[in-house]
């Protein structure tokens, strides 16, 4: 066993350290305290109102949401300080946390009087990698060695080993990994959860049996901190304009739409929801697809073929890869976002042409993705539109990470760097990130997507999209772009490509970024106020933008290493050791209240550098952010985390300039 | 004059033998550099030859490390040499050709035909282009569970409590217990020890196979598979034996012919495995599966099977081939359905033993690296297998309804049924000589099959019948099937309303085909 720390649940927390009280200075452990503790607080402003906030606030929906639930984090139920009368929330706090503060807010968008910081990789001191390498040195030595035996001595073996003629399913050598290196931190990993993943989620316990090899739920179940869900803008909520939305299109559509695209299983709501998508990006058209990871699958073979060539960043996503793989295409890698290793591979493969034949490439594909899910790393967009004026390869941006994430108007990479997005080809992403939903979509010029819409493998043989998942995208995507009323006729083809000359965007019409005609909504949809408007989403972005920024510059301050740009809502914390990984987790979850945090190692990452990964959301207020910095600063203590170099500041330092640390950071 | 330049070189050598010396003062200094010492020169002095080689070793070792990680082939006998002002020229001259070729005429009249639905899809739905109420022969409403009302409560109820979104992959919090309890529901409902779920129908299969099937291993498949599987296989790098579409005949034969193979190369044992489809997308075939169990037993194989037409809509109460044949589903290895088609919800599953699903939790690509299906979708899942054990009477119509429709497509002049009598699916080609299926070398002329087939389909549609051409990707496929026209039987229209769907196609196939003649 590596790790010094049992990991038999629960997990004794005054074994390391104390554990916190709750900061929160009145006690709340029912509605009632809490009801009386909002009378309270609006009883000095406000004496003649009758009505209490909470009639117009949706934090009165928690009777469900919330106290069914065992009381014991209130922290992450209801807010430090209730809220007055004045200031109407309509989220629900443990999913979407309050925050009025207007300070805590920031604009993301890249700064063209600097250059574009190259992704610096910061390495640990000496004897962390000694120790990383004899970690593993040992976990082998003591695996192999219990294999050698085991197969001898017991009966664990028999699923792997040749048995009545039939070969293992899988080879000792091949699970070795799963069995000796995996098994360990079995319980830190694909911790089941229930509700809705917000800012804050609900964990369902687990605990080790059977000599640590089996985990089973206790059934109970806590509710913890969220810093790990990959929903950017706040938009997973049960409750809000976008859940009402889905509601009224389950009552209108049903379930799904039965059948594939091409064979009867298209719907009016694809088609305006993909020019919705269209609009939303500045391209002249786009196409969906029912699974994020499927989008890259399945369309990238029908971009590509036998004398095409795909060079693909080193760190792309397994989906992108597994296309490429699927077309037959050729493929070159260079070095993560290093743009001299682009050039000097471009130059050499234009040059050289076709192994053997030296004849010329047909086409040429550059894949990268917009912000990389495992560094935090933006792509260099700028350097490589340069390049592409230069060298005439074709573009693909996989935004599966940034759309939303990032840029002033939440529309990804080319809106952070003000690049028009039609200066790049080809415009991929994901609906599950950002938007809350699921899904995935390309967007490019008419002719190349309806050649998709034909030619790549979804839309003759996958599921179309589900209609509550349609809705739940629309809608966020239009609160985002903010709805205007238009007098433009809602087009009327029925062609499942769109013939729309009223709907494209036309770029001397039609400002980018565009707002979302009225008409090109359901008509049933009624989006509140707020939704409509823009200003819900524009809170959204800028409080995201903050919090990414702050956590990124907090945890540099206290000393720790991390990857990734500044304003990446992406934040991975180096951890190197792989010990540490459990070790991490379970302190992080026995912190008050809990925090639950992704750990990565291989085959994610390289095994040298095992992380846990944060992912910020504009769910989180600054004192969740305060939260995970003070957890991450204790943790990071005992655990001999803060490697990293410059300037240091203490917890409460980091803590009170906030606002400064995350401005500062632009100088 | 050799005076001169030994002594030219004189401080030259004192100071190489002073650093020499440093250095092997420093090196001696080094704790435990002694004993290195020691066996090296003991080493040399018993095998001079093994010093060289382990030098050529180190040096390897130094240039393998330093080598860049990205693979260049400068070093290959392919590489030419070019100046840099010669790679700018080459650079400016190269024009790269347009990145899809654009649609053709045909292509674009079918993507135009495609019919687009206003309003829910069900069993009469409204064509959003004419407005029209069409009763619907194409989509997958196999027992009639679109628009179910129990199954939206359940679906809003869900939405309620856990929002839309799983906002990330099944590793990274994205295991909803909802997940957990469907994929329960699944491997009761059909008896196996587990399941596991994936996000999308079509993913499913072609992930399952790489997950199991490596370098090395044995594939024999159906030559008629559906295109999710061929990807599959593709990705897998396995090698593959391809038997005659639903020949058990030809399957055994393979499966000796391989055996075979093995004995005379005395191969090590391998994994293998039978691939192949319960009722086939492509012309709905069904497989004998006692037969092919019996076959995989004798010669231990293990089978993949996909059930994703049959699962929902074969047997009792819709547990598929197994039901219907009554085999423990045990007995398949991996067993794949599709929840977006049986289930009316979206994604799909692979069932079978708790070794085999705890396998793809790590090594299922499109499970391990794509976020988990939505929460409500998951229980709409669960809501349809209630549905589906408490109404047995759902199939029993939808069999009704396909004897009905076959019935009257079996009188029908100039058109060929394919498939298994109680196929849910019912495909439909143009009678000619040549009658079945594959066909290699092509003795028709696809597009103009293609583009009659189409004529019917629009015929009917405009008569009030909604169907569809089985749409294939030409080019892509591994074999070219003959152009078909698709039924969907479903289970949610009367028998009367079905017989009379099936007579307005049958008018439309004289009809068009009357006007070819």
């Amino acid at each position: 066993m590596l790790s010094p720390i049992p990991s038999n649940q629960p997990f004794p927390s005054s074994f390391v350290f104390k554990k916190k009280e709750p900061l929160q200075s009145p006690t709340m452990t029912t509605t009632t305290s809490y009801l009386h503790s909002v009378h309270h607080a609006d009883t000095p402003s406000v004496a003649s109102s009758p009505a209490l906030s909470l009639s117009s606030s949706v934090t009165a929906y928690s009777e469900d949401a919330i106290l069914n639930e065992d009381d014991e984090n209130n922290s992450l139920a209801y807010p430090r300080t209730p809220p007055t009368s004045e200031q109407v929330f309509t989220t629900v706090h443990a999913e979407f946390g309050h925050c009025t503060n207007e300070a805590y807010r920031c604009i993301s968008k890249h700064d063209y009087t600097r250059p574009v910081p190259e992704h610096i990789i910061e390495g640990p001191p000496y004897y962390i990698l000694l120790a990383t390498y004899m970690s593993y040195v040992v976990l082998y030595f003591f695996g192999y060695t219990r294999d050698f035996f085991g197969v001898i001595f017991t009966s664990h073996f028999t699923h792997l080993l040749p048995h009545n003629g039939y070969a293992p399913l899988k080879s000792r050598f091949d699970s070795f990994y799963s069995r000796r290196l995996r098994l360990r931190i079995h319980d830190c990993v694909s911790q089941p959860v229930a509700g809705v993943p917000g800012r804050s989620i609900i964990v369902l316990d687990r605990r080790f049996i059977d000599n640590d090899h089996t985990l089973i739920h206790t059934g109970g179940k806590t509710r913890s901190l969220n810093i790990s869900s990959y929903n950017y803008l706040g938009f997973a909520q049960a409750r809000g304009g976008c859940a009402d939305a889905v509601e009224e299109s389950i009552r209108r559509y049903g379930i799904s739409t039965c059948g594939t695209r091409l064979e009867g299983g298209s719907s009016e709501l694809h088609v305006t929801t993909e020019s919705l998508i269209a609009r939303f990006l500045g391209m002249e058209d786009a196409l969906i697809s029912s699974m994020g990871f499927a989008t890259n699958s399945t369309f990238i073979p029908a971009l590509v073929r036998k004398g095409s060539l795909v060079i693909s960043d080193e760190l792309n996503h397994n989906s992108i890869r597994l296309g490429v793989r699927h077309s037959g295409a050729e493929v070159r890698m260079f070095m993560h976002n290093d743009m001299s290793s682009l050039e000097s591979l471009l130059r050499e493969v234009i040059s050289q042409g076709q192994p053997k034949t030296h004849r010329p490439w047909k086409t040429i594909l550059l894949i990268v993705e917009g912000l990389y899910s495992m560094e935090g790393t933006l792509v260099n967009l700028p350097r490589i539109v340069e390049l592409k004026q230069k060298y005439k390869f074709y573009l693909y941006v996989d935004e599966a990470h940034s759309i939303g994430a990032l840029g002033p108007h939440g529309r990804g990479v080319t809106d952070y760097f003000n690049i028009h997005p039609r200066s790049i080809d080809l415009l991929m992403g994901t609906f599950t990130k950002s938007f809350g939903a699921a899904g995935g979509y390309i967007a490019g010029s008419k002719t190349i997507i309806d050649a998709l819409r034909l030619r790549g493998h979804s839309g003759p043989y996958a599921e179309a999209m589900a209609p509550p998942v349609l809705a739940q995208i629309v809608a966020s995507m239009a609160s985002i772009m903010g709805v205007a009323p238009t007098s433009q006729q809602i087009n009327s083809t029925p062609s499942i490509s769109q013939d729309n000359s009223s709907i494209m965007l036309k770029e001397s019409a039609v400002g980018f970024p565009a707002t979302a005609p009225a008409n090109m909504l359901p008509t049933w949809m009624n989006l509140p106020p707020a939704f409509a408007d823009g200003s819900e989403a524009r809170m959204r972005i800028s409080r995201l933008a903050f919090n990414s920024r702050y956590l990124h510059a907090g945890l540099k301050k206290l000393g720790f290493i991390t990857y990734g740009h500044p304003f990446s809502p992406i934040v991975p914390l180096l951890l190197f050791n792989p010990g540490k990984m459990c070790t991490f987790v379970r302190l992080m979850r026995a912190w008050s209240p809990p925090i639950v945090v992704v750990i990565a190692s291989y085959p994610a990452t390289s095994s040298m550098t095992s992380r846990a990964r944060f992912c910020t959301s504009a769910a989180h207020t600054k004192e969740d952010i305060d939260t995970v910095l003070r957890a991450c600063d204790e943790v990071g203590g005992i655990m001999d985390l803060k490697h990293g170099s410059g300037e240091r500041w203490g917890i409460d330092e980091v803590c009170e300039r906030a606002v400064e640390l995350v401005h500062s950071h632009f100088s | 004059m050799e005076n001169s330049a030994s002594a030219a070189l004189e401080p030259l050598l004192s100071f190489l033998t002073f650093s020499l010396s440093t250095l092997e003062s420093g090196f001696y200094k080094l704790p435990g550099s002694a004993v290195v010492a020691r066996y090296v020169k003991s080493s040399h002095q018993n095998d001079p030859g093994r010093t060289i080689l382990e030098l050529i070793l180190i040096i390897f070792a130094i240039r393998t490390l330093l080598q860049s990680r990205t693979r260049a082939d400068r070093s290959g006998k392919h590489f030419i040499k070019f100046s840099e002002k010669e790679i700018d020229e080459l650079v400016d001259e190269w024009t790269p050709e347009p990145l899809v070729q654009p649609l053709t005429e045909w292509e674009q009249k079918d993507l135009s035909s495609v019919p687009v639905i206003a309003g829910p899809n069900g069993p009469k739905p409204k064509l959003f282009s004419t407005g029209k109420t069409v009763t619907n022969l194409a989509s997958f409403n196999f027992a009639g569970l679109a628009g179910n009302e129990q199954v939206k409560d359940r679906a809003v109820d869900t939405l309620r409590k856990y929002g839309l979104g799983s906002c990330g992959p099944p590793g990274f919090y994205g295991t909803i217990d909802v997940h957990i309890d469907f994929e329960r529901d699944i491997a009761e409902f059909l008896g196996t020890e587990a399941a596991i779920l994936y996000s999308q129908g079509f993913s499913t299969i072609s992930s399952v196979i790489p997950a199991f099937c490596k370098r090395g291993d044995i594939i024999v498949a159906d030559r008629s598979v559906n295109f999710a599987i061929q990807k599959g296989i593709q990705i897998s790098r396995s090698t593959v034996r391809w038997y005659d579409h639903n020949d058990l005949k030809s399957l055994e034969d393979t499966l000796i012919s391989v055996e075979k193979e093995r004995k005379k190369r005395k191969g090590p044992l391998t994994r293998r495995f039978i691939i192949t489809e319960g009722i086939f997308e492509r012309d709905g075939e069904m497989v004998d599966l006692p037969k092919l169990i019996e076959l995989k037993l004798k010669y231990k194989y293990r089978i993949i099977l996909d059930e994703s037409i049959s699962f929902g809509t074969m047997g009792r109460t819709g547990r598929g081939l197994t039901e219907l044949y009554n085999v423990p589903a045990s007995q398949i290895d991996m067993l794949v359905g599709s929840v977006a088609n049986g289930l009316c919800s979206a994604g799909g599953f692979c069932a079978g033993s708790a070794i085999v699903v705890d396998h793809q939790r790590i090594n299922g690509t499109s499970f391990v690296f794509s976020a988990s299906m939505p929460a409500l979708l998951a229980t709409s899942g669960s809501e349809a297998i209630t549905y589906l054990r408490n109404n047995p009477s759902v199939l029993l119509t939808l069999q009704d309804n396909i004897r009905a429709v076959r019935a009257v497509l079996e009188k029908t002049e100039g058109i060929t049924l394919l498939g298994h009598r109680a196929s849910p699916i019912i495909h439909f080609c143009l009678r000619t000589q040549q009658q079945s299926l594959s066909v290699t070398p092509a003795t028709y002329d696809y597009e103009a099959e293609e583009r009659i087939l189409q004529d019917i389909v629009d015929d009917a549609i405009a008569n009030g019948v909604l169907i569809t051409r089985a749409k294939h990707l030409r080019g892509q496929e591994m074999i070219e099937s003959r152009p078909t026209i698709r039924i969907a039987v479903t289970a949610a229209l009367t028998k009367k309303e079905v017989e009379k769907a099936a007579g307005v196609v049958k008018t439309s196939v004289t009809r068009i085909l009357s006007k070819r003649r």
